[in-house]
Formats: C-alpha cells, structure tokens, sequence
C-alpha cells in the first residue's frame, strides 16, 4: 500500500534531501565545483549573520499571531456555514477564493492601494480623525501586521478541513444531545470540539509548518521590506540560493528551519494523547 | 437490499479506478511521446558536452551546412518574445541548416532557473546576460571567451564604442557581447517645469541646480520636483561617487572604492532634504506609486516635474505622453570628472560548455550588425551598439520621435563620458541590498547619515571580500 | 408566529454578514475582473474604480487568447489541463493508499516513515529544485511534462496527513468487522472506509487541483520550450519590469486561468455537503 508513495519519496524526496544536505557543507554557488566546509556555514549563520537573526524573529511573530487567528476565523466560519441555510455553497466558494488567487499579481496590486499610502485603509482611519503619516505598508511596526492579516484573509483552506470534519460528525450525537436538552454551548464543548481535535490538531500542525515556510506574502507585497520588517526566514533563504548565489549556506538555513520545525512538531505530536480524541483510539 | 447499497459505493471507486488506468495510459503516451523529442535534441544536453567536444565543433564552421540547433534564451516582456521569434525565423530562412530552440521567460524566474541550468550543466548555447550578474557567471567558467570570434572575425565590432565592448570583459576574458547601450538621464516633464516657471534644464546643469528646480516646483506647483526611488540600486550613486573623483568598488573588488564616507553622507542628505521639504515622495509614498507601473508615474501623468531613470524612458512611457524630455544628469559643482559612463544595456553569452559556439558567434554578429534583424527588432531591446545600425534605423525613419531623440542623446553624450568601470563584482545584488537598507534607515528617520554610511561600509566589505 | 419572526430576523443577519465578508473575500478577484476590461493606457489612471472607463475587452482578451512567441494560450490550457488532471488523481490514490497503510496496517518503522512524510512537508521547495532538477535531467525528463507531474503523482506529505486524521475518526469495528466477513484489504478500503473519509477526499482533490493548476516554481525551473508551459509560466512571460507591460492581456489570461478552479471547486463543493453520514453505516 505504501509502495507509490515510497517510490515518489525516495525518487523526489529523499535523494534531493540527502544531496542539500551535502551542499549545506559545502561553499557552493550553484556555478562553481561544491568544495566540503564542514559545519562553517551553520557556524555562520549563528554566529555572524544579523540578517539571519532579523528574518527568524519576523518569522517567530508572523506564526505565534497567524496559527491561531487563522483557525479561530476558519472554525467559526465553517460552523456557521455548516448550518441549514440557503445559499452555502455561494458563500463557500466566496470564502474560498482568496485562497484560490493567492499570491497572484492582482492581489499584490490591491492590497498595496489598500493598506499603502491613501489607501483605503488611511482614509479610513483619517475620517476617523485618526492621521498618519505613514501607510500601514510602509510603517516598519505595522508592515507585518499587514502580512499576518492577509494570511488570515486566506483562512478558505483551513476552513474547508473544518468543514469536511463537521460534516463527518455523526448526526445521532446530536440528536441524542437535543432531546437530553443540551445548550448549543455545551454542545459545541462537549460534542463538537472533542469529535473534531483530530482535526484541530491537523490543522494546527499544518498552519504552523506552512507558518515557518511563509513566503509568498512577504516576496509579492513587501519584498521584505520596509528595512526588512517582513523579511520572511524562506525570503532570506531563497534570496541567499538565487540572488546572492549562496546555494550553500541557503541548504543550511533550510535545515535548520526543518529541525526548529520538526521540534514543534514532536512537541505537538507528544502531547496530542492529552487532548486529541480518535474514535479509533491509539495505541 | 444490503448488498445493493453496497453496488452503489463501490461503483464510483470502481469508476475512479477505470479514469485512472486509462489516465495512466496516457500519461504513459505523453511520456514516449516526450522522451522521442528529447531524443531530437542535440548531445548538448547530455554531461557530455564537455572540454573534448567543443576543439571539433569549433571547426566545423555552419557554411558547411551541418544542421545544427541552437538554444536560446532571454528574458523579456510580450513583445521581445514576438520578434526574438521572428527575428530567429528570419534567421533559419537565410540559413536553413540553423534551426533553434527557444526558452522566453519573463524576467521573474530568469535567473533562478538559469543558475539551476548551469549548476547541472545544461546551460543553453545562448544566454541573454545582465550587468548584475555577469561576474559571478564569467568568474565561475560558466561562459566562454569570445574574443577568439572577435579575432577571427566572426564577430564584427567595428561599429562599437571601444570602451562600451570592454564592459563585457572579466578578468581578460571576453565574457559576454553588449546589446544594447544605456545612460544615466533625467527625464521631465516640459509641462510641470512651465508650470512653476522653471526653465528646461540643459546638459551643464549642477545638482544644486537640480535641487533648486525641485523645490521651485514644489513651492509653486505643489506638485513632486522629482519622484523616484534614488537608492533603488547603487547605480546613481555610483554616478556620484565618480563625479567625486573615486568608484564604487576598489580595483581588486574586495572592498568599496572611496575612502570618505562623507560622500555617501552627502548624497543621502540630499536627498534625505527633499523628502523633508515634499519636493520628493518618501520611500512609503514611492512604494505606493510604483504599484502602478511606470507607464502612470507621477512624471507621466505631470503630477512630479522630474525622475532619474535611463535614457529609453521618454520612449517607453511614449504610449502614455509622448512630451517628456530628456537631459545628461546633473553635473558636480564645481568639478569637471567626468562621472557619466556608457552603461551597458543587455548582454548575450554563450556557454563554455555549448557545442555550437562557431554558429551561435554568427548569430550574434547578424544581430547586432545586420539591417534585417535591427528593423524587426526596433532597437526594443534599448539603444543598438552599433553605430551603423543605430543610422540605419534613423535613416528608415520608422522610429518614433523620442527614439530618434535617444539616439542622438547617446552621440551627444559621449563628450560627457568618462572610462567605463569595470563590471560590476559578483556580489552586486546583495551590495545593493545593503545600501538600500542603509539609505533607507536614514529616510525613514532610524539612523544618522553618518551611521548609515558607516554601516553600508562595514556590510558592503564584508559581502565583496566573501564573493570576490 | 413570534419564533418564526425570530428565524427570519436571525436568517436575515446571517445573509447581510456572510455577504459583506464575501465582498471582502471577492474584491481582487472582482477588481481583477475590471480591469481585465480596461484600457491599457488608463488601467491604472483611476485603479479603486471597478468600472471601466474605457473599455477595451476585446482587445485584451484578444490579444490574451493570441499567446505569447507563437504559442497560442489554448495550447498553455490544454498544458495545465493534462498536468493537474494526472497529477490530481494520481495524488489523492497514492495519498489514500499511504494514508490507509499508516493508519490501520501495523508495519516495521512505521513511525520512522510517517516521520518522514512530515518532514517532506518541512523542507523548502526553495532549496530541492536544484537537485530535484538533477535527478529528473538524468531520467532524461527535462522538459516533459512528466517532470510536472511527478512530484504530484505518488502522493504528498499534506494529503497523507489529512487522510490519516480522518482515518483515525473511523471507528477500528467498522472494518474489523468487514474483515471478520472476508473483505481483503483493497476492497476494505475501498467498500468501507472511502465511502466514511469521502470528505477527506474530496478536500484533498480540490487542494491538489488548485495546488498544481498555479504552481509556478517547479514548472518554471523544469521546463523550457513555450509548447509545454502551463498557465503560470505563461502569465510570467508577461511580465518585464523594465518593457511596457501588457497589463490588459495579462488580467484577461488571469480571469481565464481561474475559471477552471473556480467551476471545480463550485461542482466539489457540493459532495462536501453531502458527505455521507456514518449513521448509515453504523445502521
């Protein structure tokens, strides 16, 4: 049963691992011949890179704002949507978009008129009486709140996962809930959200793993800037393989945002018996 | 009954089952189909196409009309592609034996996917090249010398600036052969200047003249007196720093070239002053001004009297307003160095690992000099090099007005140019980061000039001496 | 009478909100739409309107639908067409397959496996393209759409992932039971459990098909001749930041190239609702 996706991995995964591992001991501009350096450039990057410190930070705040706003908008949506009311697909498919069009030119373009200078977002608050100088985009504290919050406008696919596990919890629960007399509180915390932390857990991993890996927002709107306050940690190192021809050290900081990944993620793992609930049980 | 339900959910899996076999089948197909037309390729895109094999197909010149494929690529916009295609059509009908493969590519990408190219050794025989990047690739053997087509005469140069070929030479190897030619200019707009009452600038004006025509206009347009972004990259500044007498870089590369970091002060200052006084947009209002394109910048629609930019862009936003004019950028007070240099515009390479080079040579000796190829082209590619060429195309009177102007601005210009420098130190990307980074914190009011420049310093010499 | 009242005042409520959020969520795609039928030389005069002052559909569709260097858009979309439909189903199989193994079938390092699944996840794309390129350029695959399809077609990381969570909701009786009656594993799975996680699957098809209809970075490096571009790669061909750009024909191919996700996801959508409850089954 596993014999496709094995053939795939080792074939697309695990062989380019292996061999970026190797480049990230080595000084390699992707023209020249790989010379072995050993562990210099993972040396470098905590030792003499302010850059590189500067895009983990911006990273760090972008996932501890993004993860749960996101799923907290997604789940309430997906709950009022799950409900008996006409017209629901219009509106899934609304909702959805967003995530559809992504990091296209066009959601470049309009988000800078809405959040730049005179941009709607200004005006708005001007007529507020609320003056300011500078744009949202182009104030260095509020550029990423900017990011973060198009991240949570593009809560469609989280809450599409949402929405199928609802529609998988079985209806009998309910019914039995409702003749018990239950309040649609105590239903949603007794029912609903324990039938759907394996869901929630999915989802939290997979925002924070897409979370670290941001890159789309940050390379179309702001390219980082203003004076990198959104320089994204895979912006830095994407920039580093291609621009500044560093293949090298840019395979280090990949592995090394696999291994901060990776910690979350076992911690995640470890602690999903205390409060993820399968109906098919662990074992 | 049980067993009926059961029929009617099998019966999609099974039907998804049956798409994918016969999915399968034609993916199957597809991949004969594509492998047969790999195999069409030549053995340049095999490992193979190493040191032994480039001695014979040298000989082998294409007069003896072995059919050969040559493969291109350049970066571009819609209509770059359409006459690259019909510019190699055009090429294949004179000479039936050269047919080519074509990669068009926008400029986001190009160079990601050219690098991953050349790591793996499958560079295409012709690349269309930038200043920014010529270094790295000629430092890293990735592109082969072609003085040696120069002097067999291959390529013709005779119509070229001296000075302006040079640009294309790394470390005595001919790395690459310049396209096109670009200048520094500053661009106005006629409208805005009368306006405020200022008089159109002429080639012996001084930045301090330039300064005082911008805020002139501000004070009596309340419109922007210039609106750009001056640290976009360090080419400006570069500009400045000659006018200063020093360069960018130092010979060796491995540091910056000027000794006083007052220079650099002083060119953040200034402009530094004009946000101060709104004869400037700040970085966040530029920011948002360049969403819109350059075709409605504020110059283009006369709401800004005057941008810094390259001599082609009165003929690029010419769709928009056909009025705006072009000046040689403003000259150092007091000081006659010539700081203004021809810059090239675009490069084409061929690769050291290409098994064509005799023929890809010929091709681009017949796209710099030939008359055919230039009137496809119509100079899109920016201001030809070639002195005959850039006549002939004035003489075929199809060029539009600000082109012709151009044209003649780069004759008129060379009195004013100074020694190319050499090409930019691989590096350059990361180098302009810094500085935009630097020149940014100042504008944005989170350091002192004198700061900045003593940070651009200590970041600009650590990332040369890493890189060269 | 008066709790009728109330359900429609509350219906009403729902209606205003869901669609003012929709307008928010839609506004790109609706300016996006605009301006694909704007002039080129007053596209970005007035950029908030959403009425075109000049209108020039026709010509910029037209000279969308023309193509980029010969190559006719038809061909771009019959390109993308081939690889995500491949690639979709390809993936969601494989992903099923893996994702039933990991959660029901007792294996030797299954968790050094699932391990590795994740960390396929983890890993910048960024920096796998190189060697990515390698492998395929030694397969001879350069070029071909097979290299598009390959990273897709055994399966990915996130569908494993999301499967195997919603395995883990089916009760282990459902299909103990049915191999207690003789079912082999295949038809377990396919009789028992795909009917239960149709959600899962139908999430998992909609992600694959919009993933791989605008991935652009793999494309972008694994493919050279305009004949096998698919849609993304064509957009970029667009776009020179330092030529005039035909805004008009770029906008009119975007509106084009989203079409198909959009009908896809709004016939998907639908199964999403009916999902199969698993009373029936339990019944």
């Amino acid at each position: 049963m596993l014999t496709p996706w094995l053939f795939g991995f080792v074939l697309m995964w695990l062989i380019p691992m292996i061999i970026s591992i190797y480049y990230s001991l080595t000084d390699f501009n992707l023209l020249n011949t790989p010379s072995f350096i050993g562990l210099d450039n993972y040396v470098r990057a905590f030792t003499g890179d302010a850059t590189f410190w500067q895009a983990l930070k911006v990273t760090f705040i972008y996932v501890f704002f993004l993860v749960p706003l996101r799923l907290a908008f997604a789940l309430f949506v997906a709950m009022l949507l799950n409900k008996d009311h006409r017209g629901l697909g219009l509106y899934r498919t609304l909702y959805y978009i967003p995530s559809i069009i992504g990091g296209s030119i066009a959601v470049s373009i309009v988000w800078k008129q809405i959040f730049g200078n005179q941009g709607v977002a200004m005006t708005l608050l001007g007529a507020f009486g609320i003056e300011q100088k500078t744009s949202f985009l182009g104030n260095t504290h509020t550029a990423l709140g900017v990011i973060i919050l198009m991240g949570v406008w593009q809560f469609g696919s989280s809450m599409l996962i949402f929405l199928s596990a609802l529609k998988q919890i079985p209806g009998s629960l309910y019914e039995s809930a409702m003749v018990d007399g239950a309040k649609p509180w105590k239903v949603f915390t007794k029912i609903t959200l324990p039938m759907l932390t394996p869901t929630i857990f999915f989802n939290l991993i997979l925002q924070i793993v897409n979370g670290f890996r941001v890159f789309t927002e940050s390379y179309v709107i702001t390219d980082g800037g203003p004076l990198d306050s959104t320089l994204s940690y895979v912006l830095y190192m994407y920039r580093r393989a291609f621009t500044y021809f560093d293949m090298g050290y840019s395979c280090a900081l990949a592995w090394i945002l696999v291994a901060i990944i990776g910690v979350f993620t076992v911690v995640l793992f470890k602690t999903q018996g205390s409060w993820v609930h399968y109906e098919a049980g662990r074992e | 009954m049980k067993r009926h339900e059961k029929f009617k959910r099998i019966l999609p899996a099974a039907l998804a089952g049956v798409m994918v076999l016969s999915m399968a089948g034609c993916g199957s197909d597809g991949k004969t189909g594509d492998a047969a037309s790999g195999d069409a390729q030549p053995a340049a895109a095999g490992t193979d196409g190493t040191q032994a094999a480039d001695v014979p197909a040298d000989d082998q010149a294409s007069a003896d009309g072995e059919n050969v494929v040559i493969k291109m690529t350049w970066w571009g916009g819609q209509t770059r592609h359409d006459q690259t295609q019909a510019v190699c059509d055009l090429y294949t009908s004179l000479h039936p034996n050269v047919t080519f493969e074509l990669s068009p590519s926008g400029w986001d990408g190009y160079f990601d996917k050219l690098s991953t190219q050349t790591a793996s050794g499958s560079m295409p025989d012709i690349v269309q090249m930038d200043y920014l990047y010529l270094t790295t690739y000629a430092k890293n053997n990735s592109l082969a010398d072609l003085q040696e087509f120069i002097d067999n005469g291959t390529i013709d140069v005779s119509g070229i600036d001296e000075n302006l070929l040079q640009t294309g030479s790394v470390d005595g190897k001919m790395a690459a052969m310049v396209l096109s030619t670009s200048l520094l200019n500053v661009g106005y707009n006629p409208a805005v200047l009368q306006e405020a009452g200022v008089e159109e600038p002429t080639s012996d004006w001084t930045w301090n003249d330039f300064v005082a025509m911008c805020e002139t206009i501000q004070s009596k347009t309340d419109k922007y007196g210039v609106s750009m972004d001056s640290v976009a990259d360090t080419n400006i500044f570069n500009y400045w720093v000659r006018q200063q007498g020093g360069s960018l870089f130092s010979d060796d590369n491995k540091s910056l070239g000027y000794e006083d970091d007052k220079v650099f002060v002083d060119f953040v200052t200034m402009w530094n002053d004009l946000m101060g006084k709104e004869a400037m947009p700040d970085p966040d209002e530029y920011a948002q001004i360049a969403t819109l394109g350059q075709e409605a910048g504020p110059v283009v629609t006369g709401d800004a009297g005057a941008i810094i930019e390259w001599n082609n862009y009165a003929s690029k936003v010419s769709t928009v307003n056909d009025s705006i004019k072009m000046v040689t950028p403003p000259l150092a007070e007091g000081s006659d160095t010539k700081g203004l240099w021809m810059k090239p515009g675009m490069f084409f390479a061929i690769a050291e690992k290409s098994t064509v080079k005799q023929e890809a040579a010929e091709f681009i000796n017949w796209f710099i000099n030939s008359d055919e190829a230039n009137d496809i082209m119509m100079a899109e590619r920016g201001t030809p090099v070639s002195s005959a060429v850039r006549q002939h195309l004035i003489d075929s009177g199809n060029l539009g007005e600000q082109q012709i102007a151009m044209f003649e601005g780069v004759e008129a210009a060379a009195a004013l140019c100074g020694e190319t420098p050499a090409p930019d130190p691989a590096g350059i990307s990361e180098v302009n980061e810094a500085f935009k980074k630097a020149a940014n914190s100042v504008y944005y009011g989170q350091a002192s000039a004198e700061d900045a420049a003593a940070a651009f310093r200590e970041e600009a010499n650590a990332i040369l001496a890493r890189n060269n | 009478m008066g709790m009728h009242k109330k359900k429609t005042i509350h219906s009403v409520m729902f209606h205003v909100g869901a669609c003012l959020l929709g307008f928010v969520m839609i506004y790109p795609l609706l300016w996006l739409l605009a301006s694909s039928f704007k002039s080129n030389d007053t596209m970005f005069l007035n950029p908030y309107s959403l009425i075109p002052e000049v209108w020039d559909a026709a010509k910029n569709y037209a000279s969308g639908l023309e193509g980029v260097g010969g190559v006719p858009f038809w061909r771009f979309l019959l390109n993308s067409f081939e690889v995500t439909i491949v690639g979709m189903v390809g993936c969601v199989l494989s992903s099923l397959f893996a994702a039933y193994a990991f959660a029901r079938i007792r294996f030797r390092f299954g968790n050094f496996w699932f391990g590795c699944v994740m960390m396929t996840m983890m890993i910048p794309a960024q920096v796998m393209v190189v060697p990515q390129y390698i492998i395929l350029k030694k397969l001879n695959l350069i070029d071909t759409k097979v290299a598009l399809v390959l990273p897709w077609v055994f399966g990915g990381a996130f569908f494993i992932f999301l499967m195997v969570q919603f395995f883990q909701g089916i009760p282990r009786e459902l299909d103990e039971a049915a191999e207690i009656d003789g079912c082999g594993r295949i038809s377990t799975l396919f009789r028992i459990l795909v009917p239960v996680v149709q959600p899962a699957i139908i999430t998992s098809s909609i992600f694959a098909f919009y993933w791989i209809w605008q991935d652009f970075f793999q494309p972008l490096i694994f493919i050279s001749s305009p004949e096998n571009f698919t849609i993304p790669l064509a957009l970029n061909m667009y776009l020179d930041p330092d030529s005039y750009n035909n805004y008009g024909g770029l906008f009119a191919m975007s509106v084009i190239s989203l079409i198909p996700i959009i009908i896809f996801f709004i016939i998907f959508q639908r199964y999403l609702v009916e999902g199969i409850a698993m009373d029936g089954i339990k019944g």
